[in-house]
């Protein structure tokens, strides 16, 4: 983490230099290897058990499981937003050395994010995470959206940062503790200012993971931005906040999780309910897939309202199958951006099946597991957090999950109805797609089936990529 | 030949889908070629079938041809097949159906017919797999999967409103099978608080010591939270078969599914789809609820002869053929979903049978309707007229396949109708009386059709120029008729492998509705012993 600070720093300077396409690659190629040697290390801090800790003048940050598995999510889904970024770049004519440098800056934000033991070290990492890409959501300067989506993230991110500033001072004012452990020791149940400061710190997550009602600056800004920066913001910024919120929730509020958990809910109903029926009218794909992560938002807080190991495991569980699903669908969107033009309306894929067959195929494969279609991991993922929910007793947020889910297959079926069921408009879009975009796409699709059939052990040789198994382990550490 | 024989359900199963997914690493190779592979595949996969008739034991109840492995195994969920009399039949309807469906299928596809056939071969895995699956999870994952090549097949290669028939279809199914993965999740949590295991098996593993789901007593009304209760959990199921059946009010989907879909989409929707409705009833919502199914019969017995009569009547003033076979449809599976509430051995049995005949006659009507399409392009019953001159083999399988669908005796229809009317009039008999005259009605719209497009003066010059039919349409035909008559005259081999089965059945639902009734919650246990 350390590392990629100090190169970030470096990368700048050079893309001062000089803003040349070749070395545009070379950066990224570079901020690759650094997000590669992230994720090693994070594995092997998996695999060891270890659990470090990090204690420093009251500061405090631990890097156990919990936070391996989500430093190794969130670096491998910036490893493959970077290849997927390369082409890109050039394409929006956009190739500036200090996307990679801010790409890594965020990231090295939400590693502190997940590994945060106390109040401060979490706002640390919150606010690095979220400046950079506060830039790169108006890195293309030269259009006005993109510009309007980096003042509007700006603006709402703020607000959002000093709401759960103002919670987290009042959770310190009650419990006279900034460290997670004390804070859980020292909170006195029932106190009415404990209560609002802890609702305070959630509505402050709850801005970052756009739930509804904190939800409104996402469609606007997630299609301002441009599609890879769009695609981190969905993915990585989600899981990292999520796990976050997650941490805090178990390990600060764990004595206060039943009233923790009604918020949840309604958290989760409202998303749900509005993400998926304001998805159904939209022609924008960037929105659709905005108000789409806001539903998938939902689903994870319904998890997170469960409230029980199971529903925890469901929740990373589907974390892992949200990463890899949206970011197969975003893949595709940035391998048909051409020349200075995104690709974005629901129309521009018209007859996509007819002039790229195979990026037609894996897009419906990606909406299919979207929408929860049973052989894909977003089916997977929706079971165990049903599953959980059912168990703790949530019937009715189930019963609303499971319409949201219905409601969802029709806007995103209606992806591969325009590609395959019509004929091809004029829209000019992108022949091939370059090294990049095929890996990060070869990767998802092959994660999106094989996690969809063996979640939880593959036979043979795969047999390693146990997902629900870590997901389950870490979740253990937490109680 | 032990090893064909121990794996013999998954290779049935996953046959077609195997070789569609090796032809996918070869595209390049001719689409001619593509659909004799294709079309080479479901042929083996159907003598493999008939390995599968031949080797059933009649005289044993229970699974046979079973096979078991783990999948999930901290969630209960296992890969387990198996077979009874039911399935058996069912499985080798759709092995049957599928050959021939690709065969006369093979000079209609125009576009991509390469994806065609992969389609196909998917569909056929899908639906193979939720007839074998005895796990709640894989039966729910085959169930659902099945949707995909469905929704591809009708919105690619159907009609001009097959977006809306693809959409449609696929959001009335799974509006219910979600409420059924529900129900599924509390089957499951009702398990295990009773047996402390974690299970999706319908029934015991092979070799395993917990007992499946259907050892599980599911409170009735009022001895639980109403998530755990039998009404609704058996709604929920319901629910999610019904609307595949289709009951009336939920059919709404069928006749834009079928009229938009190609040919051979509509032969197997028609036959081999619908009957994953009827089928889900009898495999899982009657075992698992039965104190629930007797409480709905009364409203189930209702609205099967709603179908029956509202089907009939509907499909008597249609001047598209292939709606009219359509509804024809709602109004047959009407006679199963009867067959199947009547909860006698006879109307079991007919109910099952029936859904065979019913997929063997109106796949091949179906498929008559579209070699007559390819030749005029156009449904309408009022363009056709004394067809009988110029395609009279035509007429005359097209009159044989009317009849059966109909249920004269000596064919297929008549065993499978006479055994619901007899099972329906032992439990209500008022019931089969309207009943019998839905029987007169078929016969009223199919004979009324085929006069209005057989006989006559054959006046319009283009069909005065049809071609009757070639020797692929003909082999197609006579194959389907086979097992028509077959069955009408001698249909003790499928009855006897189906005995078995259904008063196993039988016999579980009375012992569950007897352990269900004498089943006390534990917190009326605790109330009753906290009184003094």
């Amino acid at each position: 983490m350390l590392g990629e600070v100090l190169l970030s720093r470096r990368r700048t300077f050079l893309g001062q230099l000089v803003s040349d396409a070749w070395i545009g690659s070379l950066l990224a190629l570079t901020a690759v290897v650094f997000l590669g040697l992230a994720i090693y290390a994070a594995g092997a801090v998996y695999w060891s058990g270890a659990a470090l800790s990090f204690q420093s003048g009251g500061a405090a940050a631990r890097l156990d499981r919990f936070s391996a598995f989500f430093a190794a999510l969130v670096a491998v889904s910036s490893f493959l937003i970077c290849w997927l970024s390369i082409a890109y770049l050039v394409e929006l004519r956009i190739n500036h050395g200090e996307y990679y440098a801010l790409v890594l800056l965020s990231t090295a934000g939400m590693m502190l994010l997940v590994e945060a033991a106390d109040l401060l070290v979490l706002f640390l990492g919150l606010e690095l995470m979220s400046i950079p890409i506060y830039v790169l959501a108006g890195f293309d300067r030269r259009k006005l959206r993109s510009n309007e989506s980096a003042l509007k993230y700006f603006l709402v991110g703020s607000f959002a940062s000093a709401v759960l500033l103002y919670g987290m001072a009042l959770v310190y004012g009650v419990s006279g503790h900034i460290d997670y452990a004390g804070i859980r020791a020292a909170f006195p149940p029932g106190n009415p200012i404990g209560l609002i400061g802890m609702g305070l710190v959630v509505v402050g997550f709850a801005f970052k993971v756009s739930s509804v009602p904190f939800h409104q600056w996402t469609p606007d800004v997630y299609e301002g931005a441009p599609t890879s920066v769009t695609a981190f913001m969905a993915i990585t910024v989600k899981v990292a906040a999520f796990a976050a919120l997650l941490r805090i929730s178990l390990a600060a509020f764990g004595s206060l999780i039943g009233d923790l958990s009604t918020l949840y809910w309604a958290l989760a109903l409202a998303s749900v309910v509005v993400g998926n029926v304001m998805a159904v009218i939209q022609t924008n794909l960037k929105r659709l897939l905005a108000y789409s992560s806001i539903a998938h938002a939902g689903y994870v807080l319904i998890g997170m309202a469960a409230a029980t190991p199971e529903g925890y495991t469901a929740v990373l569980f589907y974390l892992v199958a949200y990463v890899f699903m949206n970011l197969g669908a975003f893949a595709v969107l940035v391998s048909l951006a051409n020349r200075g033009r995104d690709c974005e309306d629901l129309q521009d894929l018209a007859g996509l099946a007819r002039t790229r067959p195979g990026l037609a195929a894996l897009l419906s494969l990606f909406m299919l597991s979207l929408a929860g279609i049973p052989g894909t991991v977003g089916f997977v993922g929706k079971f165990l957090v049903f599953k959980a929910a059912v168990a703790s007793g949530l019937i009715g947020l189930t019963l609303v999950g499971v319409l949201g889910s219905l409601v969802s297959v029709y806007y995103y079926l209606r992806v591969p109805v325009v590609m395959y069921m019509s004929e091809p408009g004029e829209a000019s879009l992108r022949q091939e797609s370059s090294t990049g975009e095929l890996l990060v796409l070869a990767v998802c699709a092959a994660l999106v089936l094989l996690l969809g059939l063996f979640p939880s052990r593959a036979p043979g040789f795969l047999s390693s990529i146990a997902a629900l198994e870590w997901a389950r382990q870490s979740v253990a550490l937490l109680f | 030949m032990d090893w064909l024989d121990a794996h013999l359900l998954t290779i049935v199963t996953f046959l077609p889908l195997a070789t569609g997914l090796a032809l996918l690493a070869a595209p390049r190779l001719p689409a001619a070629l593509w659909q004799a592979i294709g079309l080479a595949s479901t042929a083996i996969a159907f003598l493999l079938s008939l390995r599968l008739f031949a080797g059933f034991d009649p005289a044993r109840s229970g699974y046979q041809f079973v096979e078991y492995a783990s999948w999930l195994p901290g969630y209960g969920i296992h890969y387990f097949v198996g077979i009874d009399g039911m399935s058996l039949l069912l499985v080798l309807l759709t092995t049957f159906l599928q050959p021939l469906v690709l065969l006369a299928a093979w000079r209609d596809v125009e576009r991509s017919p390469r994806s065609f056939v992969f389609m196909n071969l998917f569909l056929e895995t899908g639906m193979l797999g939720a007839f074998v699956s005895l796990n709640l999870f894989q039966f729910y994952v085959f169930w659902e999967v099945m949707l995909v090549p469905m929704y591809f097949i009708i919105g690619i290669w159907g009609g001009p409103r097959r977006v809306y028939a693809a959409v449609k279809l696929i959001q009335f199914t799974m509006f219910g099978s979600l409420f059924m993965l529900v129900a599924i999740l509390s089957l499951y949590l009702l398990h295990a608080d009773q047996f402390g295991t974690q299970t999706f098996d319908l029934v015991r593993a092979p070799a395993g010591a917990t007992p499946g789901l259907l050892d599980t007593i599911v409170p009735l009304a009022g001895q639980a939270a109403w998530w755990k209760t039998q009404p609704w959990l058996f709604a929920a199921f319901g629910l999610a078969f019904g609307i595949k059946v289709p009951i009336v009010p939920f059919h709404t989907w069928l006749p834009d599914a079928h009229v938009e879909a190609p040919t051979a989409g509509s032969v197997i929707l028609a036959g081999v789809l619908l009957k994953m409705g009827t089928y889900g009833f009898v495999r899982f919502a009657l075992p698992l609820f039965p104190v629930a199914a007797s409480e709905f019969a009364p409203l189930v017995f209702g609205l099967a002869l709603a179908g029956i009569l509202y089907g009939a009547l509907v499909a008597m003033v249609q001047q598209d053929v292939k709606k009219l076979v359509a509804y024809s449809s709602v109004a047959h599976l009407g006679f199963v979903m009867l067959g199947i509430f009547a909860l006698n051995a006879e109307g079991l049995e007919g109910g099952i049978l029936q859904m065979v005949n019913h997929g063997l006659s109106t796949g091949a009507l179906f498929m008559l309707v579209g070699m007559l399409y390819q030749r005029r392009h156009t449904r309408e019953i009022a363009a056709f007229g004394g067809l009988a001159r110029p395609m009279p083999v035509y007429a005359a399988l097209f009159g044989v396949v009317a009849m059966s669908s109909i249920g004269l005796p000596a064919l297929n229809g008549f065993v499978g109708e006479f055994l619901i009317l007899a099972g329906t009039f032992l439990a209500r008999p008022w019931v089969a009386v309207p009943a019998t005259f839905g029987v007169v009605l078929s016969a009223v719209y199919l004979l009324w059709m085929y006069r209005r497009v057989f006989f006559g003066p054959c006046d319009d010059p283009e069909n005065r120029s049809l071609v009757d039919l070639d020797l692929r349409e003909k082999a197609v035909l006579v194959a389907i008729l086979i097992p028509i008559v077959w069955i009408g005259v001698y249909p003790n081999p499928f009855l006897t492998r189906l005995e078995a089965s259904v008063g196993d059945l039988l016999h579980q639902m009375e012992l569950k509705r007897d352990a269900a009734e004498h089943w006390t919650a534990p917190s009326q246990v605790a109330a009753a012993e906290a009184r003094p």
